[in-house]
């Protein structure tokens, strides 16, 4: 081997080993890379199942409430520091900006007193003058104080010169929040610390020494709560041997656990990605948009999800092994509203009203209709408007008699005007009837709403399925597709509808709500479909079906085409509709927001309730 | 000098290996993943942008300043509104034809290239009008489809397609966006870069969902910054010789971690103008300004780093 053949091996081998080893190196730190991306993937999301009632009886929170509703009582609306945590001069500048009028100017609504807190007192920072007043608090004794408005979201800052006893510079922050006071951050603690979401999650009651408090992140910013009209903070639960913390997002406008989060150590403040949108956002995407969920309780086996624009969905559901539902759903609800004035509509262009395309539908009596469609689904990558807020739940029926699957969806501004809530609720008995109710809870664009929604319900009791209504004393079959208006006489001894099996003999009996359900509903008055169950008609996720307005028209009707139906799979849509009543006293789909004792936004809902129950057939008739 | 070519042979094989190593790795590659590299923006100032008015507003005898509304509230399309206060509105039925737009840019010529949207409702036709880029015509005020790109394909569970534009002045080319590929677990948008004289696609760059597009030259070059769809940052490509260079370098997030910024713009010196709004692939519904938060952003060079100030 020559020399210049030993000299190039050597340039090879060291070359093209410095290469392998750049390569190896640009491909770990992908490794790491795609690692943390698996991490965050993997960060798990807890959200509340308890109402916040639960945490009223805590003593910090009872003692904070009675304190607030003392307050208000004596006609003051701020809630001031308690001397115990004031020095002699912070006292006497809280005593002095309790009496300025302008520090003052946004603690009441009308003659209604809103909930104002002092937040901190102390000694002014050199950066947080104004040259005006730099001057002023050099020769004098000057003082910070922060009040913060839970109703408005607001922060003010007021400069007291103590020495000539009054307020030199008033700063108000619109959509800003303040550093929390020490007994806030007390009862945020207690809150985290009396949280049943919390305890099942690190296994254990936790102690006050378990937990770090992340107050506010910095002065007047953004809080973690991602309603970021409320004050939230995150109190913390480290576990060092698993490198991970348990972030615990307290709502303090609401006094309640808004959300919680597993997430790696490391991190010094809240990071931007805690927030209670956002982690409800992911939790219902991971949870329930990209997997099926499975429930079996009380007999009835069952798989559910949340669809891109039809609700939350059930899927073959069956009682003691025998199948009773392929699914069951709210495909949309039509919005409309009467109006006086046809002859004057202008529909040359669109019109929106928050957010919505609005269609006009000309009406008889020179009456005229407009509204939407509402689409309800999941919060990201869908077609939907109104969307869910925390997971399904399932809870137990009011006279024990069986369980409720349940989804809350909501136009996040609800309830203000022009934003709706529904609630998709299945409830299951114990005797293998169910039912599939929708509730509105208003609030809408005011009077004269008629809501429509629309119910496909797709029973699994064979290929051969018979639909039946009771007619002049007996069963008259179906043997078309046909629709009828569900006759609102009851008779409780008779079932209107039902549906069998003739190869399995089983079937169930369909009792419209006429209110008879303990639930305060005005009944259903609605339209009942019957057509043959065809794949591309909504078994997939329906886009909006109809239109919203044209009472004459549920949007069904495309599907309704003369064809037998007789020993077939049929699908069963249920159509109700619901006026809405705004009259005091008598409200019903109606929502409205009220200041209460503590001076905070009280919302108050009336709900209404709609939709069929299905009872098995067990006895021939 | 035979007895050298061994080691001629070994050099050569050395540089071929070194090409393809480095190759792989060069900014030409496809994956935008974000570097960790904070990235030094150096100075940049508001420019006079080359971007004129639309003849069409002379000939109608509308002065400067318009206002371009693609609010939906009152007009589908596009609005314009124009004369003292801003309170007279110029609106054509023909520019509802293709239904939402969500943004815009506008060409040293004076045409109007308008960015689709899906919008409360889908329609018929809603997923076929968000592939297309349309241009209202600076001359005959007309708007229409300038470029439909046949690889974007919006659908029920992602009903996005085209989603920003810029146009950059110094050759007349559009960088445009797109958002339909992607899921809740993938990111696949894709930057075009558009000659606009061919109607041709220049370059790509997979993986990046970007909601807005902008152009911006400091003084440590030119940069196509992007606000991301899919968090609350903000991101730079570089651009030199008419290359883009990957990765995306991330340069800021938001305080808040919905808000996605949907338009970016030099307010002043070192300061950038950040207006978001909550976007999660879902329709958008509150579309005015007042539904939009504007962040400043300012580079402190000093420093190197980004100062935030929410604006009141």
């Amino acid at each position: 081997m020559t020399k210049e053949i030993k000299i190039s091996i050597a340039m090879l081998a060291i070359g093209l080993g410095s290469m392998g080893g750049y390569w190896l190196m640009t491909k770990s730190s992908d490794v790491i890379e795609k690692k943390s991306i698996d991490l965050m993937s993997k960060e798990r999301i807890i959200l509340p199942q308890y109402e916040k009632t639960i945490y009223q009886n805590i003593p910090e929170v009872q003692s904070y409430l009675y304190d607030l509703e003392e307050q208000i009582k004596q006609g003051n609306a701020v809630l001031p520091l308690s001397d115990d945590v004031l020095g002699k001069n912070e006292k006497l500048a809280q005593n002095i900006v309790l009496k300025s009028k302008a520090f003052l100017h946004d603690v009441k609504e009308g003659t209604q007193l809103l909930h104002n807190d002092i937040m901190r007192i102390r000694k002014v920072f050199i950066s947080d003058l104004k040259p005006k007043v730099k001057e002023q608090c050099q020769k004098s004794s000057c003082y910070l104080v922060e009040k913060y408005n839970f109703v408005t979201n607001a922060t003010t800052q007021a400069i007291v010169d103590i020495g000539h006893k009054k307020v030199v510079d008033i700063n108000y922050y619109p959509n800003m929040q303040t550093d929390i006071s020490l007994r806030l951050t007390h009862i945020a603690q207690a809150i985290a610390l009396h949280s049943p979401e919390v305890a099942k999650e690190l296994g254990k009651t936790p102690y006050e020494h378990d937990m770090t408090m992340a107050n506010v992140r910095g002065s007047l910013q953004d809080s973690p709560c991602q309603n970021s009209a409320h004050l939230c903070v995150a109190p913390t639960f480290a576990n060092h041997k698993k490198e991970e913390a348990l972030w615990a997002i307290v709502d303090l406008t609401e006094l309640k656990l808004a959300a919680a989060k597993w997430a790696g150590l490391g991190k010094t403040s809240t990071p931007a990605c805690i927030s209670e949108r956002t982690l409800q956002n992911r939790y219902i995407m991971e949870n329930y948009c990209q997997k099926e969920s499975y429930l079996e309780k009380d007999g009835w086996k069952l798989s559910y999800h949340i669809t891109g624009s039809d609700g939350l969905e059930i899927r073959e559901a069956s009682f003691h092994g025998k199948s009773v539902l392929h699914s069951a759903k709210i495909v949309d609800w039509h919005v409309s509203y009467k109006q006086k004035g046809a002859e004057s509509l202008d529909t040359s262009t669109e019109t929106y009203i928050e957010g919505r395309r609005v269609e006009f539908v000309k009406g008889e009596e020179g009456n005229y209709l407009f509204g939407y469609n509402d689409a309800m689904g999941c919060p990201m990558f869908s077609t939907s408007v109104v969307l869910p807020f925390n997971g399904p739940q399932v809870r137990e029926l009011p006279q024990k008699d069986g369980f409720m699957l349940t989804q809350d969806f909501r136009n996040p501004k609800w309830p203000m005007a022009c934003n709706y809530r529904y609630e998709n609720r299945f409830e299951f008995y114990n005797d293998g009837s169910f039912r599939v109710v929708g509730v509105n809870k208003g609030r809408g664009c005011g009077d004269n709403a008629i809501y429509r929604p629309v119910m496909r319900i797709d029973m699994a009791l064979g290929d051969k399925e018979s639909f039946y209504s009771y007619e002049s004393s007996q069963w008259k079959v179906w043997e078309k597709e046909e629709s009828t208006f569900v006759s609102e006489e009851s008779n409780a001894s008779d079932y209107p509808y039902k549906i069998v099996s003739s190869q399995q003999k089983r079937g169930y009996y369909i009792e419209p709500n006429h209110g008879q359900f303990n639930d305060n509903s005005r009944g259903d008055n609605a339209t009942l479909f019957v057509s043959k169950f065809k794949v591309t008609e909504g078994d997939m996720d329906l886009l909006t079906l109809g239109s919203c307005c044209d009472l004459k028209s549920d949007g069904v009707e495309t599907y309704i085409n003369d064809e037998s139906i007789v020993q077939s799979n049929v699908v069963l849509w249920y159509v109700p509709r619901i006026r809405n009543d705004t009259r005091e006293g008598h409200e019903y789909c109606w929502a409205d927001t009220r200041i209460d004792d503590y001076g905070n936004l009280d919302v108050q809902v009336w709900p209404c309730t709609v939709g069929p129950k299905f009872i098995p057939i067990k006895e021939k008739r | 000098m035979k007895k050298y070519f061994p080691i001629l042979f070994a050099l050569i094989i050395l540089l071929l290996a070194a090409f393809l190593l480095f190759f792989k790795n060069s900014p030409i590659s496809s994956e935008p993943r974000q570097s960790k590299n904070v990235l030094d923006l150096g100075t940049f100032h508001k420019e006079k942008s080359c971007a004129i008015s639309p003849k069409f507003l002379k000939d109608m005898h509308i002065p400067a300043p318009y206002l371009i509304d693609l609010s939906q509230k009152k007009y589908t399309g596009i609005a314009l509104y124009y004369g003292k206060g801003l309170h007279k509105v110029l609106h054509a039925k023909q520019w509802e034809e293709y239904g939402h737009f969500s943004t815009y840019s506008v060409d040293k010529k004076g045409n109007i290239y308008l960015v689709p949207m899906p919008f409360i409702s889908i329609k018929e036709e809603t997923f076929l009008q968000q592939k297309s880029i349309y241009r209202l015509n600076s001359h005959t005020g007309i708007v229409t489809p300038f470029m439909t790109l046949d690889d974007i394909v919006p659908n029920k569970n992602n009903p996005y397609g085209i989603s920003a534009i810029a146009y950059d002045c110094s050759d007349e080319s559009l960088w445009v966006a797109a958002i339909d590929e992607t899921d809740y677990r993938h990111e696949k948008g894709v930057i075009y870069h558009i000659d606009i004289k061919q109607k041709r696609v220049l370059n790509k760059i997979e993986g990046f969902d970007a909601l807005s597009l902008t152009l911006m030259q400091s003084s440590k070059g030119k940069y196509l910054l992007a606000g991301s769809a899919r968090n609350s940052g903000l991101y730079a490509f570089p651009i030199s010789k008419n290359s883009i260079h990957t990765p995306a370098i991330a340069l800021l997030k938001l305080p808040n971690a919905t808000q996605h910024i949907r338009k970016i713009r030099v307010s002043h010196t070192n300061t950038l103008m950040l207006e978001s709004i909550e976007f999660n692939y879902s329709l958008i519904v509150q579309t005015s300004r007042e539904d939009r938060m504007v962040t400043y952003a300012t580079w402190e060079e000093e420093g190197k780093k980004w100062k935030m100030q929410l604006k009141q």
